[in-house]
């Protein structure tokens, strides 16, 4: 088996049946020279997701958001109506991409800082993804190999919070590019289909930051925030919990993850 | 009948990741974003065609693959411009790509290189089988090719994309022309 035999590279994109699959893995382990260079593709991939997944966070341009609501019979554009539109849209979906057309002045008032708008746009990209809604999903976690990446990569302590009490399966996490540093989602779901996400990142430091670190609450249409940070200094986290849910449910899970976070009791909940 | 609702608000959440795959085609991202509007255009005057059991980004990914095809096919009968993807200077849209901090930069730069100096068609695949996670079947689908020829355009483009990494194979060299050809 070379490197370009076409059944190598379908085992890596995990195309193969499982028979076929385990006699290429007898075969890697034979051949420390081949695994090494599956090694450099799986690295080369990882780098490229990296790089690409930012490009999901990028605001879409209003031209395009237009172009879905036009009536294909007069290609005019009436902004009014793609307003209007997106008003009425409802859901993360709809709000969170409302917030990326309007900018953050718009959606999220003075004090919760930039990377709230960032837990905000990151829950309307991933939460509608049948697909790959997460990077590292919980059933391939049973090593808890998913908290110690993202806590490396953070540079702060990052849990899987268990949210079976309140209803909510762990489905996975992701690792986010931000402009300031590395960020990390944690999804939930319950038996209905419901999302949460969990955002996770170094807070920033400077005054607007400093206000944030209560326990607090905003709202984006269906979609509530709650965010806070906890500890001090370089083991700080700062949280934000996003779900298209009642305020109270929203915060019953806020307590749970704020109770299990254990960084120590900066931030109270109201 | 126009589109309802619901599916025009499935085209909006397709947005970002079909603007991340026509970005992978041009590099532009003025001009990627001129194929992803011709895309939902067209997606929105045959909304009907659509199957809503299946994925729709694998489809409107199948309706910008035809678009890029087309507008390539009318440059090339305008300028007489050799019709690939020769037009950018390696590098010239890298701010484009998202940044990462956590990334090495020098690894950043020379994917992005790497990649942009693989043929088209072995892009393509790298792009949809290993970022957007699309099975070959649906990626044969997509691009409207035969599934071996998914297989060897992957499997030839991964080892491509690793020689150039490893500096065993210039970018000029590919088979992707350098210099733009004015007749």
């Amino acid at each position: 088996m070379n490197i370009a035999d076409p059944t190598l590279h379908a085992w890596f994109d995990g195309e193969l049946p499982p028979a076929e699959a385990a006699a290429v893995e007898t075969r890697l382990r034979e051949d420390p020279e081949l695994a090494a260079q599956v090694r450099l593709w799986r690295a080369d991939r990882d780098a490229l997701r990296a790089q690409c997944d930012a490009m999901l966070l990028e605001p879409v341009p209003a031209r395009l958001a237009q172009a879905v609501w036009r009536t294909p019979s007069r290609w005019r554009v009436e902004q009014w109506a793609a307003g209007v539109a997106l008003f009425v849209l409802g859901g993360a979906t709809g709000a969170g991409l409302l917030a990326s057309l309007e900018g953050p002045q718009r959606t999220l008032q003075a004090g919760s800082g930039e990377w709230l708008q960032r837990a905000a746009v990151a829950h309307a990209v991933y939460v509608p993804e049948k697909r790959h809604p997460v990077e590292v999903s919980a059933e391939q976690n049973q090593d808890g190999h998913l908290a110690r990446w993202l806590t490396k990569r953070l540079d702060v302590p990052v849990k899987l919070f268990d949210l079976n009490p309140q209803g909510f399966d762990l489905v996975g996490g992701r690792l986010l590019p931000d402009e300031r540093g590395p960020s990390a989602q944690l999804m939930y779901e319950n038996a209905a289909g419901q999302r949460v996400t969990v955002y996770l990142r170094k807070p920033d430091t400077g005054p607007a930051d400093a206000a944030s670190a209560a326990f607090r609450y905003e709202r984006q249409g269906e979609l509530g925030l709650f965010y806070w940070v906890e500890g001090q200094g370089a083991a700080a986290t700062g949280y934000a919990l996003v779900g298209s849910l009642p305020r109270e449910q929203l915060l019953a899970l806020a307590e749970a993850i704020y109770q299990q976070g254990g960084a120590g009791p900066q931030a109270k909940p109201p | 009948m126009h589109a309802p609702a619901a599916f025009r608000q499935q085209l909006l959440a397709a947005i970002p990741r079909l603007r991340r795959y026509a970005r992978s085609l041009l590099f532009d991202a003025s001009a990627a974003d001129d194929l992803v509007q011709t895309a939902l255009e067209r997606a929105l005057t045959h909304w009907h065609q659509f199957d809503q059991r299946r994925d729709i980004l694998v489809w409107l990914v199948s309706i910008a693959h035809n678009a890029h095809i087309d507008e390539r096919r009318r440059n090339a009968r305008m300028s007489l411009v050799e019709p690939d993807d020769g037009e950018v200077p390696p590098h010239a849209h890298l701010d484009r790509w998202g940044s990462d901090p956590g990334a090495d930069v020098g690894l950043r730069i020379d994917l992005v290189a790497a990649l942009q100096s693989l043929p088209p068609e072995q892009r393509e695949v790298l792009m949809l089988v290993g970022v957007e996670q699309f099975s070959y079947a649906e990626c044969a689908e997509a691009l409207a090719i035969p599934l071996g020829t998914v297989m060897s355009r992957v499997s030839r483009g991964r080892v491509a994309l690793r020689e150039r990494l490893d500096g065993r194979m210039p970018a000029s060299s590919s088979g992707a022309p350098t210099l733009r050809r004015v007749v």
